[in-house]
């Protein structure tokens, strides 16, 4: 691997240079293993940093890496049978309270309050207050900003006379208009809107970016997945109903295996030219510039989340209008619920891990995640880190060098700016065996209604009934507990 | 002669007529492209750039597009030794368990197809219970005796059927066979767990001498069972003729049967050696760092930019050219059975 | 074990046995024993473990995990509960095809029952287990027509069962003219034998991504001919049975070799004087194959089927790769059903699925083994 040889020419130059900085023997002889998916995205600015680590720390940096679907179980059977093969990992924040809520993952609260090298206030807050946390104490390192947004190509939206959607009512009518356009010059028809709907994949996600709108309007605590009081499904609603109507409304306006297309199949053919509006995390920003897959470039906006001007009442489960009181958060009136699917690539640390190595492990996430080594990251495409930092949010030169332009630059930078402004976004949820109740059963279920096996009803059904069930048996108690702690509700 | 006739008929007993040989190898030509044109497109794919896999389908070289070395560069110079290990470890663990399961599998089969075996049933029923309950204990599950007995009756029940075809209480060869090659139907999926916190508890993860050992015992059930009717087909009259001279069981089995079961042991051998090649799921949990194997690592290639295609058809093709050169040097020994026809005669 | 009669007699014993001449009485065993220990070591504890799993509930808990017995909860919860969608499928109003089915397996029964009571050799266990066939068989069927029904919708169970009959069906009727055609004697057999290998040699998960490519109606090398054809609108992937299909394709791709190369070496193995014989008496290609190739191949035959039926019970990398499982839950398998539930960590129901799979499986087996494999054994013999 290039880090040996990296490694052999570091050696030799320390030794015949004679003198090392202080700081670089801290943690000599010290190897960390970290886990994470094979890259070059994640894992690729993490090998590509190791080296520079390993010089100014004396710490080795190992960087195993696994398929994506994989790194949760991998994880969870080294560090539950004991194995503790793996000191720290780099992985979904949603999945820390399966992690956290055994014990297996360090707090780094106090690691992380007496590091200023790290300029923590620069953090979005919400990676920061909620994304990091579980129960009140950090446990991961944000490196990535993860939620979700729409795309659109600027030249067909101008060429419609149309404005960047801010309902779904917009969306749709936008997708209408552009469907079957020749977009990319081939002489193909191309699409209005690409969602990657495939099941098993990334469907659930985007499912609940549409419904979120509809649902959630009081701000991140008031949770968008389960009632806090008694922990009652929020989906037998006029919300989720017409979330899941519009849902499938976009299919006929996308590509006729949509329902074979996961999030990366859309986005390869988003910045190919095929389609007119996409949802996605901010792949699409970085990959538009990217000469080797893009037909797009200087072409692609991006707006938050399209919301709602009605919410549901909580009571009653009904449409109400938008105001002041029903909507405190809402943007020129429809209120916005940008949803922080996945939550964004971080690092934890096994609790059970020898402390010299949990320190190594900390300072070299610590390093990562700083400004000097992060702002750079964040703005290339193939490290799969999007940006996080609010200062990385006002660096819109980099960006327009890269190929954007100013006004795509500023797009980008302005979506993400007002989704991580919003108080109003949901947190994924993030409470024991939280797989099975998008995974098993929410995503099933949507799959199911798309492929016309069951009506919206017979999905409201399968889905309330599915997750009543496994708050049944594992306790409704104890998840409502673990739920309002992660929101952060009373 | 009319021509439907000259058409029809073999010119010699060696040959085909002229309208079997136009069937024939059309069909075999047919055939040939089925197979060959999914792997010229993974060929190809890896001399591709991105746009051009997601623009739509180029279909020749330098014609329709210009063909493109990064995904050869990347995995062979970028990534260097992170596919070398895995690929040696690939090589190693399939060549050792192949080897280990064709001598131990073979072994088995020579002997369930010469020689009666009859185990008591009640003796096996026991041995099984006692290690159902050794083992138990051993893991401290804290599982209530009657647990292990109705699993114990659930396995009496498998072997019910084959049991009690006579009166006597003992199991026959084909039981054996029966239960040897059921091991094959548990899903493997189910069975990784326990085999890891198997291995864990010996402090043998990521070692290949764990892949190893579960490869060879994962792939001797095939061994088994194909060599067995291979073994059947082979006349005894040479054996009995050696043991007759004196020669002793092992001599007759490595001098005379093997040679004679040749084909059979190459088309298994390189069936046995392809299953542990290309095995996923036992590898994704026995290994991480050390011990990782090839197909993990295209798998891994399903990244969340999309299946990096161009990557992955790489070590499609690395994986798949060490096999090809194996089968091109093992394949004339799967010839046509000569000496079974002189012995007959 | 008791090693009953060896195959012939040896001259008297020597008064001492020699160290050579004691293990030569042992062979038996010992040719056997290291496979029986090592099949019985890797077996009985996941066995046992995967039996206890499906009977008990996983949860993380502070330190680990806890394992909480529940009993048949988790089965009860597929078969009759709120995942029964999912194993069984949606039952829907039974229609023409549906009958045809069960009348079709009852008849099977029928004849069989009355082949095994006129054949007089009753015994008690030999009813028993035909009983659990036939009681296996009738189900199946009953669910299969239930599932085709109007409104209805294949579970894993059904699709599994798919992908077993139709796919190891295709396979071997292609395998074996593959291998007939390629014992003709033609030239370059060694380059048709070796290429036609090939495609086993690809990784599984290799070939699912292949085919995922292959079929991409979009920007795969057989688009222009969808277009061209007028289903440019349309997706394989979005309809239920041609989802269904490409998985089928994919994996008779893959699986073809496997019977292909089995049934060459038994086919060169055959009696070469006999065909030659039967050659200058004049006898056609097809009475050369019934009489002479049919019967010397057929125990393989059989056998090489039933290894590749177990196998195909488990197939999980193609539809996990082409659909993950969709549209819908129309291409999931068992495998599929019990991997997904086990990456959600809900590991008893994916233990659960599991045993439910190893029931079929091993009934479906045993019945094969028994009813089709051993005749053809003891016909040859």
């Amino acid at each position: 691997m290039k880090i040996r040889s990296w490694l052999a020419g570091l050696a030799m130059a320390g030794v015949a240079a004679g003198a090392m900085p202080a700081v670089a023997a801290e943690f000599d002889g010290v190897t960390v293993n970290i886990l994470t998916q094979t890259g070059p995205a994640i894992s690729g600015p993490m090998q590509a940093r190791a080296p520079e680590f390993e010089k100014l720390s004396g710490a080795k940096i190992n960087v195993i890496t696994v398929p994506f679907s994989d790194i949760y179980q991998k994880l969870l059977t080294d560090w539950s049978t004991g194995t503790n093969s793996i000191d720290a990992a780099v992985f979904a924040p949603q999945w820390m309270v399966d992690y956290a809520g055994s014990g297996f993952l360090e707090d780094l609260t106090p690691r992380m309050e007496g590091d200023q090298a790290l300029e923590q206030d620069d953090i979005a807050p919400f990676f920061r207050e909620f994304s990091q946390k579980y129960a009140g104490k950090t446990y991961m390192m944000t490196f990535d900003g993860d939620f979700h947004m729409i795309f659109y190509r600027t030249d067909i939206l101008e060429e419609l006379g149309k404005q960047p959607p801010k309902t779904w009512e917009d969306y749709l009518d936008i997708a209408a208009a552009a469907h079957g356009k020749d977009m990319n010059g081939d002489g193909q028809p191309d699409f209005g809107s690409c969602i990657g709907k495939k099941r098993n994949a990334q469907g659930y996600w985007f499912l609940t970016s549409v419904a979120g709108g509809y649902i959630q309007a009081k701000g991140t605590s008031e949770g968008a997945f389960f009632n806090t009081e008694d922990m009652t499904p929020l989906i037998d609603n006029a919300g989720f109903r017409k979330a899941l109507e519009v849902y499938k409304k976009t299919s006929e306006y996308g590509p006729p295996d949509e329902l074979n297309l996961d999030v990366a199949d859309t986005r390869v053919m988003f910045v190919a030219g095929r389609c007119a509006l996409s949802m996605d995390w901010g792949d699409i920003g970085s990959m538009s510039v990217d000469p080797s897959m893009s037909k797009v470039t200087g072409k692609v906006g991006a707006t938050i989340l399209p919301g709602s001007k009605e919410v549901i009442d909580r009571a009653t489960g009904e449409f109400v209008a938008c105001d002041a009181d029903t909507c405190p958060h809402a943007i020129d009136g429809p209120n916005h619920a940008p949803f922080a699917a996945f939550g964004g690539w971080g690092g934890g640390i096994n609790a059970n891990a020898d402390p010299k190595v949990k320190d190594a492990a900390y300072a070299f996430f610590s390093y990562l995640s700083q400004p000097a080594q992060s702002n750079q990251d964040v703005t290339k495409g193939e490290t799969g880190f999007n940006p996080y930092r609010m200062s990385q949010l006002e660096d819109v030169a980099t960006w327009e060098k890269m190929g954007m332009g100013k006004e795509n630059a500023e797009s980008y930078l302005g979506a993400i700016k007002t989704s991580l402004n919003s108080p109003n976004m949901i947190l994924d949820l993030r409470i024991p065996q939280n797989q099975r109740y998008q995974q098993v059963v929410l995503d099933t279920a949507v799959a199911r209604y798309l492929a016309g096996e069951l009506d919206v009803d017979a999905t409201v059904e399968a889905v309330v009934e599915g997750w009543n069930e496994i708050n049944e048996e594992l306790g409704v108690d104890e998840q409502l507990e673990a739920y309002k702690a992660t929101i952060g509700a009373e | 002669m009319s021509v439907l006739k000259r058409l029809t008929e073999p010119k010699s007993l060696d040959t085909m007529s002229p309208l079997g040989a136009v069937l024939v190898y059309g069909g075999l030509i047919l055939w040939s492209l089925v197979v060959l044109f999914p792997l010229y497109w993974i060929a190809i794919t890896s001399l591709k750039l991105p746009i051009h896999v997601s623009a739509g389908p180029v279909y020749l070289p330098f014609v329709d597009f210009l063909p493109d070395l990064h995904a050869w560069r990347y995995i062979f110079v970028d990534l260097g030794n992170d596919t070398l290990r895995p690929y040696l470890n690939s090589i190693v663990v399939a060549l050792v368990s192949t080897m280990l399961a064709m001598l131990i599998g073979s072994m088995a089969a020579y002997a369930l197809s010469r020689l009666e075996f009859a185990p008591r049933l009640a003796s096996i029923l026991l041995f099984i219970l006692l290690g159902a309950v050794m083992i138990v204990a051993v893991a401290g599950f804290g599982v209530p005796w009657w647990i292990a007995a109705v699993v114990a009756l659930a396995l009496f029940l498998l072997l019910a059927r084959a049991a009690g075809r006579t009166m006597r209480a003992s199991l026959g060869n084909g039981d054996i066979l029966f239960w040897i090659i059921s091991q094959r139907i548990l899903p493997p999926v189910v069975a990784a767990l326990p085999i890891y916190v198997m291995f864990q508890t010996l402090g043998m993860l990521d070692t290949r001498t764990a892949l190893i050992a579960t490869y060879t015992t994962v792939n001797l059930p095939i061994v088994v069972w194909l060599m067995y009717d291979f073994f059947v087909t082979i006349p005894k009259d040479l054996e009995e003729s050696a043991s007759l001279d004196g020669a002793s069981r092992f001599a007759i089995f490595f001098g005379i049967v093997l040679p004679l079961a040749r084909p059979g042991l190459v088309a298994t051998g390189l069936l046995v050696l392809i299953l542990a090649w290309n095995e996923y799921l036992l590898a994704l949990f026995l290994s991480s760092a050390n011990a990782q194997t090839m197909p993990v690592l295209v798998a891994a290639q399903n990244a969340t930019r999309g299946p990096q295609w161009w990557y992955m058809s790489v070590l499609i093709l690395l994986m798949i050219l060490p096999v090809i050169f194996l089968t091109l040097l093992l394949q004339r020994f799967i010839a046509k059975g000569m000496l079974l026809g002189a012995v007959k005669g | 074990m008791a090693v009953t009669s060896a195959a012939h007699v040896t001259a008297a014993p020597p008064e001492r046995e020699s160290l050579s001449d004691w293990l030569d009485r042992q062979a038996g065993r010992l040719f056997i024993l290291p496979a029986v220990i090592l099949i019985l070591g890797f077996s009985i504890f996941p066995l046992i473990a995967s039996a206890y799993l499906a009977l008990s509930r996983f949860k993380l808990a502070p330190g680990g995990y806890t394992l909480t017995f529940i009993g048949w909860f988790n089965f009860k919860k597929m078969l009759t509960g709120s995942q029964q969608f999912h194993l069984l499928g949606t039952f829907g109003a039974i229609t023409l095809l549906g009958w045809v089915i069960m009348l079709a397996t009852v008849a099977l029964v029928v004849w069989g029952v009355v082949r095994y009571v006129r054949s007089g050799r009753v015994t008690v266990v030999g009813s028993i287990g035909r009983l659990i066939t036939i009681a296996t068989a009738l189900a199946l069927s009953v669910l299969f027509a239930v599932n085709l029904g109007e409104g209805g919708q294949l579970g894993t169970i059904a699709t599994t069962m798919f992908y077993v009959a139709g796919g190891v069906a295709v396979q071997f009727a292609l395998g074996l003219g593959l291998a007939l055609l390629c014992a003709k004697p033609i030239r370059g057999r060694s380059f048709f034998r070796v290429l036609f290998f090939v495609p086993l040699m690809v990784t599984p998960v290799g070939i699912a991504y292949t085919f995922r490519m292959l079929a991409d109606t979009a920007v795969g090398p057989f688009a222009p001919l969808w277009h061209w054809l007028g289903y440019a609108q349309t997706s394989w992937s979005a309809d239920a049975w041609t989802a269904r299909f490409v998985v089928l394709i994919g994996d008779s791709w893959q699986w073809i070799p496997f019977i292909f190369i089995v049934l060459l070496a038994a086919i060169e193995s055959q009696p070469r004087d006999e065909v030659e014989a039967a050659q200058l008496d004049g006898a056609s290609g097809w009475q050369i194959f019934r009489d002479i190739t049919w019967p010397s191949i057929a125990p393989v035959a059989a056998t090489v089927v039933l290894i590749r039926a177990i196998e195909a019970f488990k197939i999980i990398d193609l539809p996990n790769v082409l659909t993950n499982g969709g549209p819908g839950i129309a291409t999931e398998s068992l495998t599929l059903h019990a991997f997904i539930e086990w990456r959600a960590l809900n590991l008893g129901g994916s233990a659960a699925v599991a045993y439910i799979l190893l029931f079929l499986s091993t009934i479906a087996c045993v019945s094969f083994f028994n009813f089709v494999v051993k005749p053809m054994r003891e016909a040859r013999a």
